[in-house]
């Protein structure tokens, strides 16, 4: 399964995945396959919320940067 | 030296006049006097204070649902130009309204108006936020609590995004030159899928930067889609009409922005369940076919053994009316030498003297061959004449 997936990707394959098998006419091995694919994008989904850190940037505005040149912070 | 023709100037001083920021938006309040309407439905009139005066005219199509009277006070929006044919400075009005009103809303009114006939409130142009957004750009004032707020809240909810705080004021003097900032730095970086715009509640001055016009003109012209939170739920500004997605306070905006952990993590549960259910309704089928197969099989064998039963009665009736002991009711003997147990079929077989056995239908005896003879002619022949 690949690791780099994103919870949005992995998602979106779960989904895909849950109609596939639920569409039925398949194989005994195919859908025994399907099964398992799902189960473990279900797992990449939670592992992928689970671990997220949000992540937060400031962008250098204009405003900012006239403050620094005031001798203030913000 | 140069000498100008009239028309010269005239056009000059339109041209100056008409390229003036101030002079080409501006609201004027003052006195109405000589009021008179033209044959075309046109209104002329004078706005006067003590010191001074202003020819005015408010053409019919710009007219609007207001009675004008003279020595009425008024606050009327329009441009300054030139009437070039008479040479008469004028006051293009298109808005006249009672002094009593408020002018931050009649501004509002105007402005609203304006950019609703110019379709920046189309519902058809409003853009669907991203189901899983992945950079969102939030403009906000700095260090400010709707800030930690709506990192609070998207932290909580889904932390699988990174926020881009591009941090502007967003009250007073340079706020809306601030925003419109904020909106261009967030239009050049890489990847913003969302903005948030957000500021707190406060009296209408103080959330005037998002009535201006061109805080509004930055929301319709922002590359990513944006979710206004302004103020409390019952202020409505420019910027919330503008925006894809009016949130009523910027708490609700952030979570407009991202999907709810809980219930995401509800539907991969639900996707589990659909998966175990789907294979186990497949494994079920499979079973149900082997059942199938299985009874199909064994009816198969159960014909198949019915019909070999047959085949063994009917040897066994064949073998029956073969038995010796069919014969043997019919009054023939069976016999054998006592020693043994040789069939006696041929008469070189006994000799004198010899013990035999011989057996009926009932039961057997024992006895000794008293004398032989081959040859049957004249048993057959003793046969023949009894028979004729």
């Amino acid at each position: 399964m690949d690791e780099q997936l994103s919870f949005e990707e992995a998602l979106s394959k779960l989904e895909k995945t849950v109609q596939a098998l639920e569409a039925g006419g398949l194989k005994l091995e195919e859908a025994i396959s399907l099964f398992e694919e799902g189960m473990g994008l279900a797992k990449i989904c939670n592992e992928r919320l689970n671990a997220a850190e949000l992540k937060i940037s400031q962008l250098q505005t204009a405003f900012e940067q006239e403050l620094e040149s005031r001798g203030e912070t913000t | 030296m140069k000498i100008h023709s009239v028309a010269e100037v005239t056009g000059y001083l339109k041209e100056l006049l008409e390229t003036d920021s101030t002079l080409v938006d501006l609201w004027i309040s003052g006195e109405v006097s000589n009021l008179s309407e033209s044959a075309a439905g046109h209104l002329y009139f004078t706005l006067k204070d003590e010191s001074s005066q202003l020819r005015c005219v408010l053409f019919h199509r710009a007219r609007l649902a207001v009675t004008l009277e003279n020595g009425a006070a008024v606050v009327a929006h329009g441009r300054i130009s030139i009437y070039e044919v008479s040479g008469i400075l004028q006051f293009y009005v298109d808005l006249v309204q009672s002094e009593g009103v408020g002018i931050l809303h009649l501004e509002f009114e105007r402005l609203k108006a304006k950019l609703a006939e110019e379709g920046l409130f189309e519902p058809t142009r409003k853009r669907a936020l991203p189901p899983f957004p992945q950079r969102i750009g939030v403009i906000a004032s700095p260090n400010s609590a709707v800030f930690y707020d709506i990192i609070n809240i998207i932290s909580r909810r889904y932390p699988l995004v990174e926020l881009v705080l591009s941090p502007t004021p967003v009250q007073g003097d340079g706020a809306s030159a601030g925003i419109v900032q904020a909106f261009d730095t967030l239009n050049d970086a890489q990847g913003i899928d969302l903005v948030i715009l957000a500021r707190g509640g406060g009296s209408l001055e103080e959330l005037w930067a998002f009535n201006e016009e061109k805080v509004a003109r930055a929301i319709y012209s922002s590359k990513a889609p944006v979710i206004s939170g302004v103020g409390h739920d019952t202020d409505f500004t420019i910027a919330d009409f503008v925006a894809d997605q009016r949130a009523p306070t910027p708490s609700a905006a952030a979570e407009l922005a991202v999907p709810h952990r809980t219930e995401l993590e509800g539907r991969i549960k639900s996707y589990r369940r659909a998966l175990v259910a789907a294979l186990s309704g497949d494994i079920d089928r499979y079973r149900q076919r082997i059942d199938d197969l299985t009874r199909v099989t064994s009816m198969r064998l159960g014909d198949l053994l019915s019909i070999n039963w047959e085949k063994i009665r009917g040897q066994e009736l064949k073998l029956s009316s073969l038995s010796p002991l069919g014969t043997l009711g019919r009054g023939y003997a069976l016999v054998q030498h006592s020693a043994t147990g040789e069939v006696i079929s041929h008469i070189d077989h006994v000799h004198r003297g010899d013990t035999i056995d011989v057996k009926v239908s009932d039961g057997q005896f024992k006895s000794r061959v008293t004398g032989s003879k081959k040859g049957l002619q004249a048993w057959m022949n003793n046969f023949h004449s009894k028979k004729r």
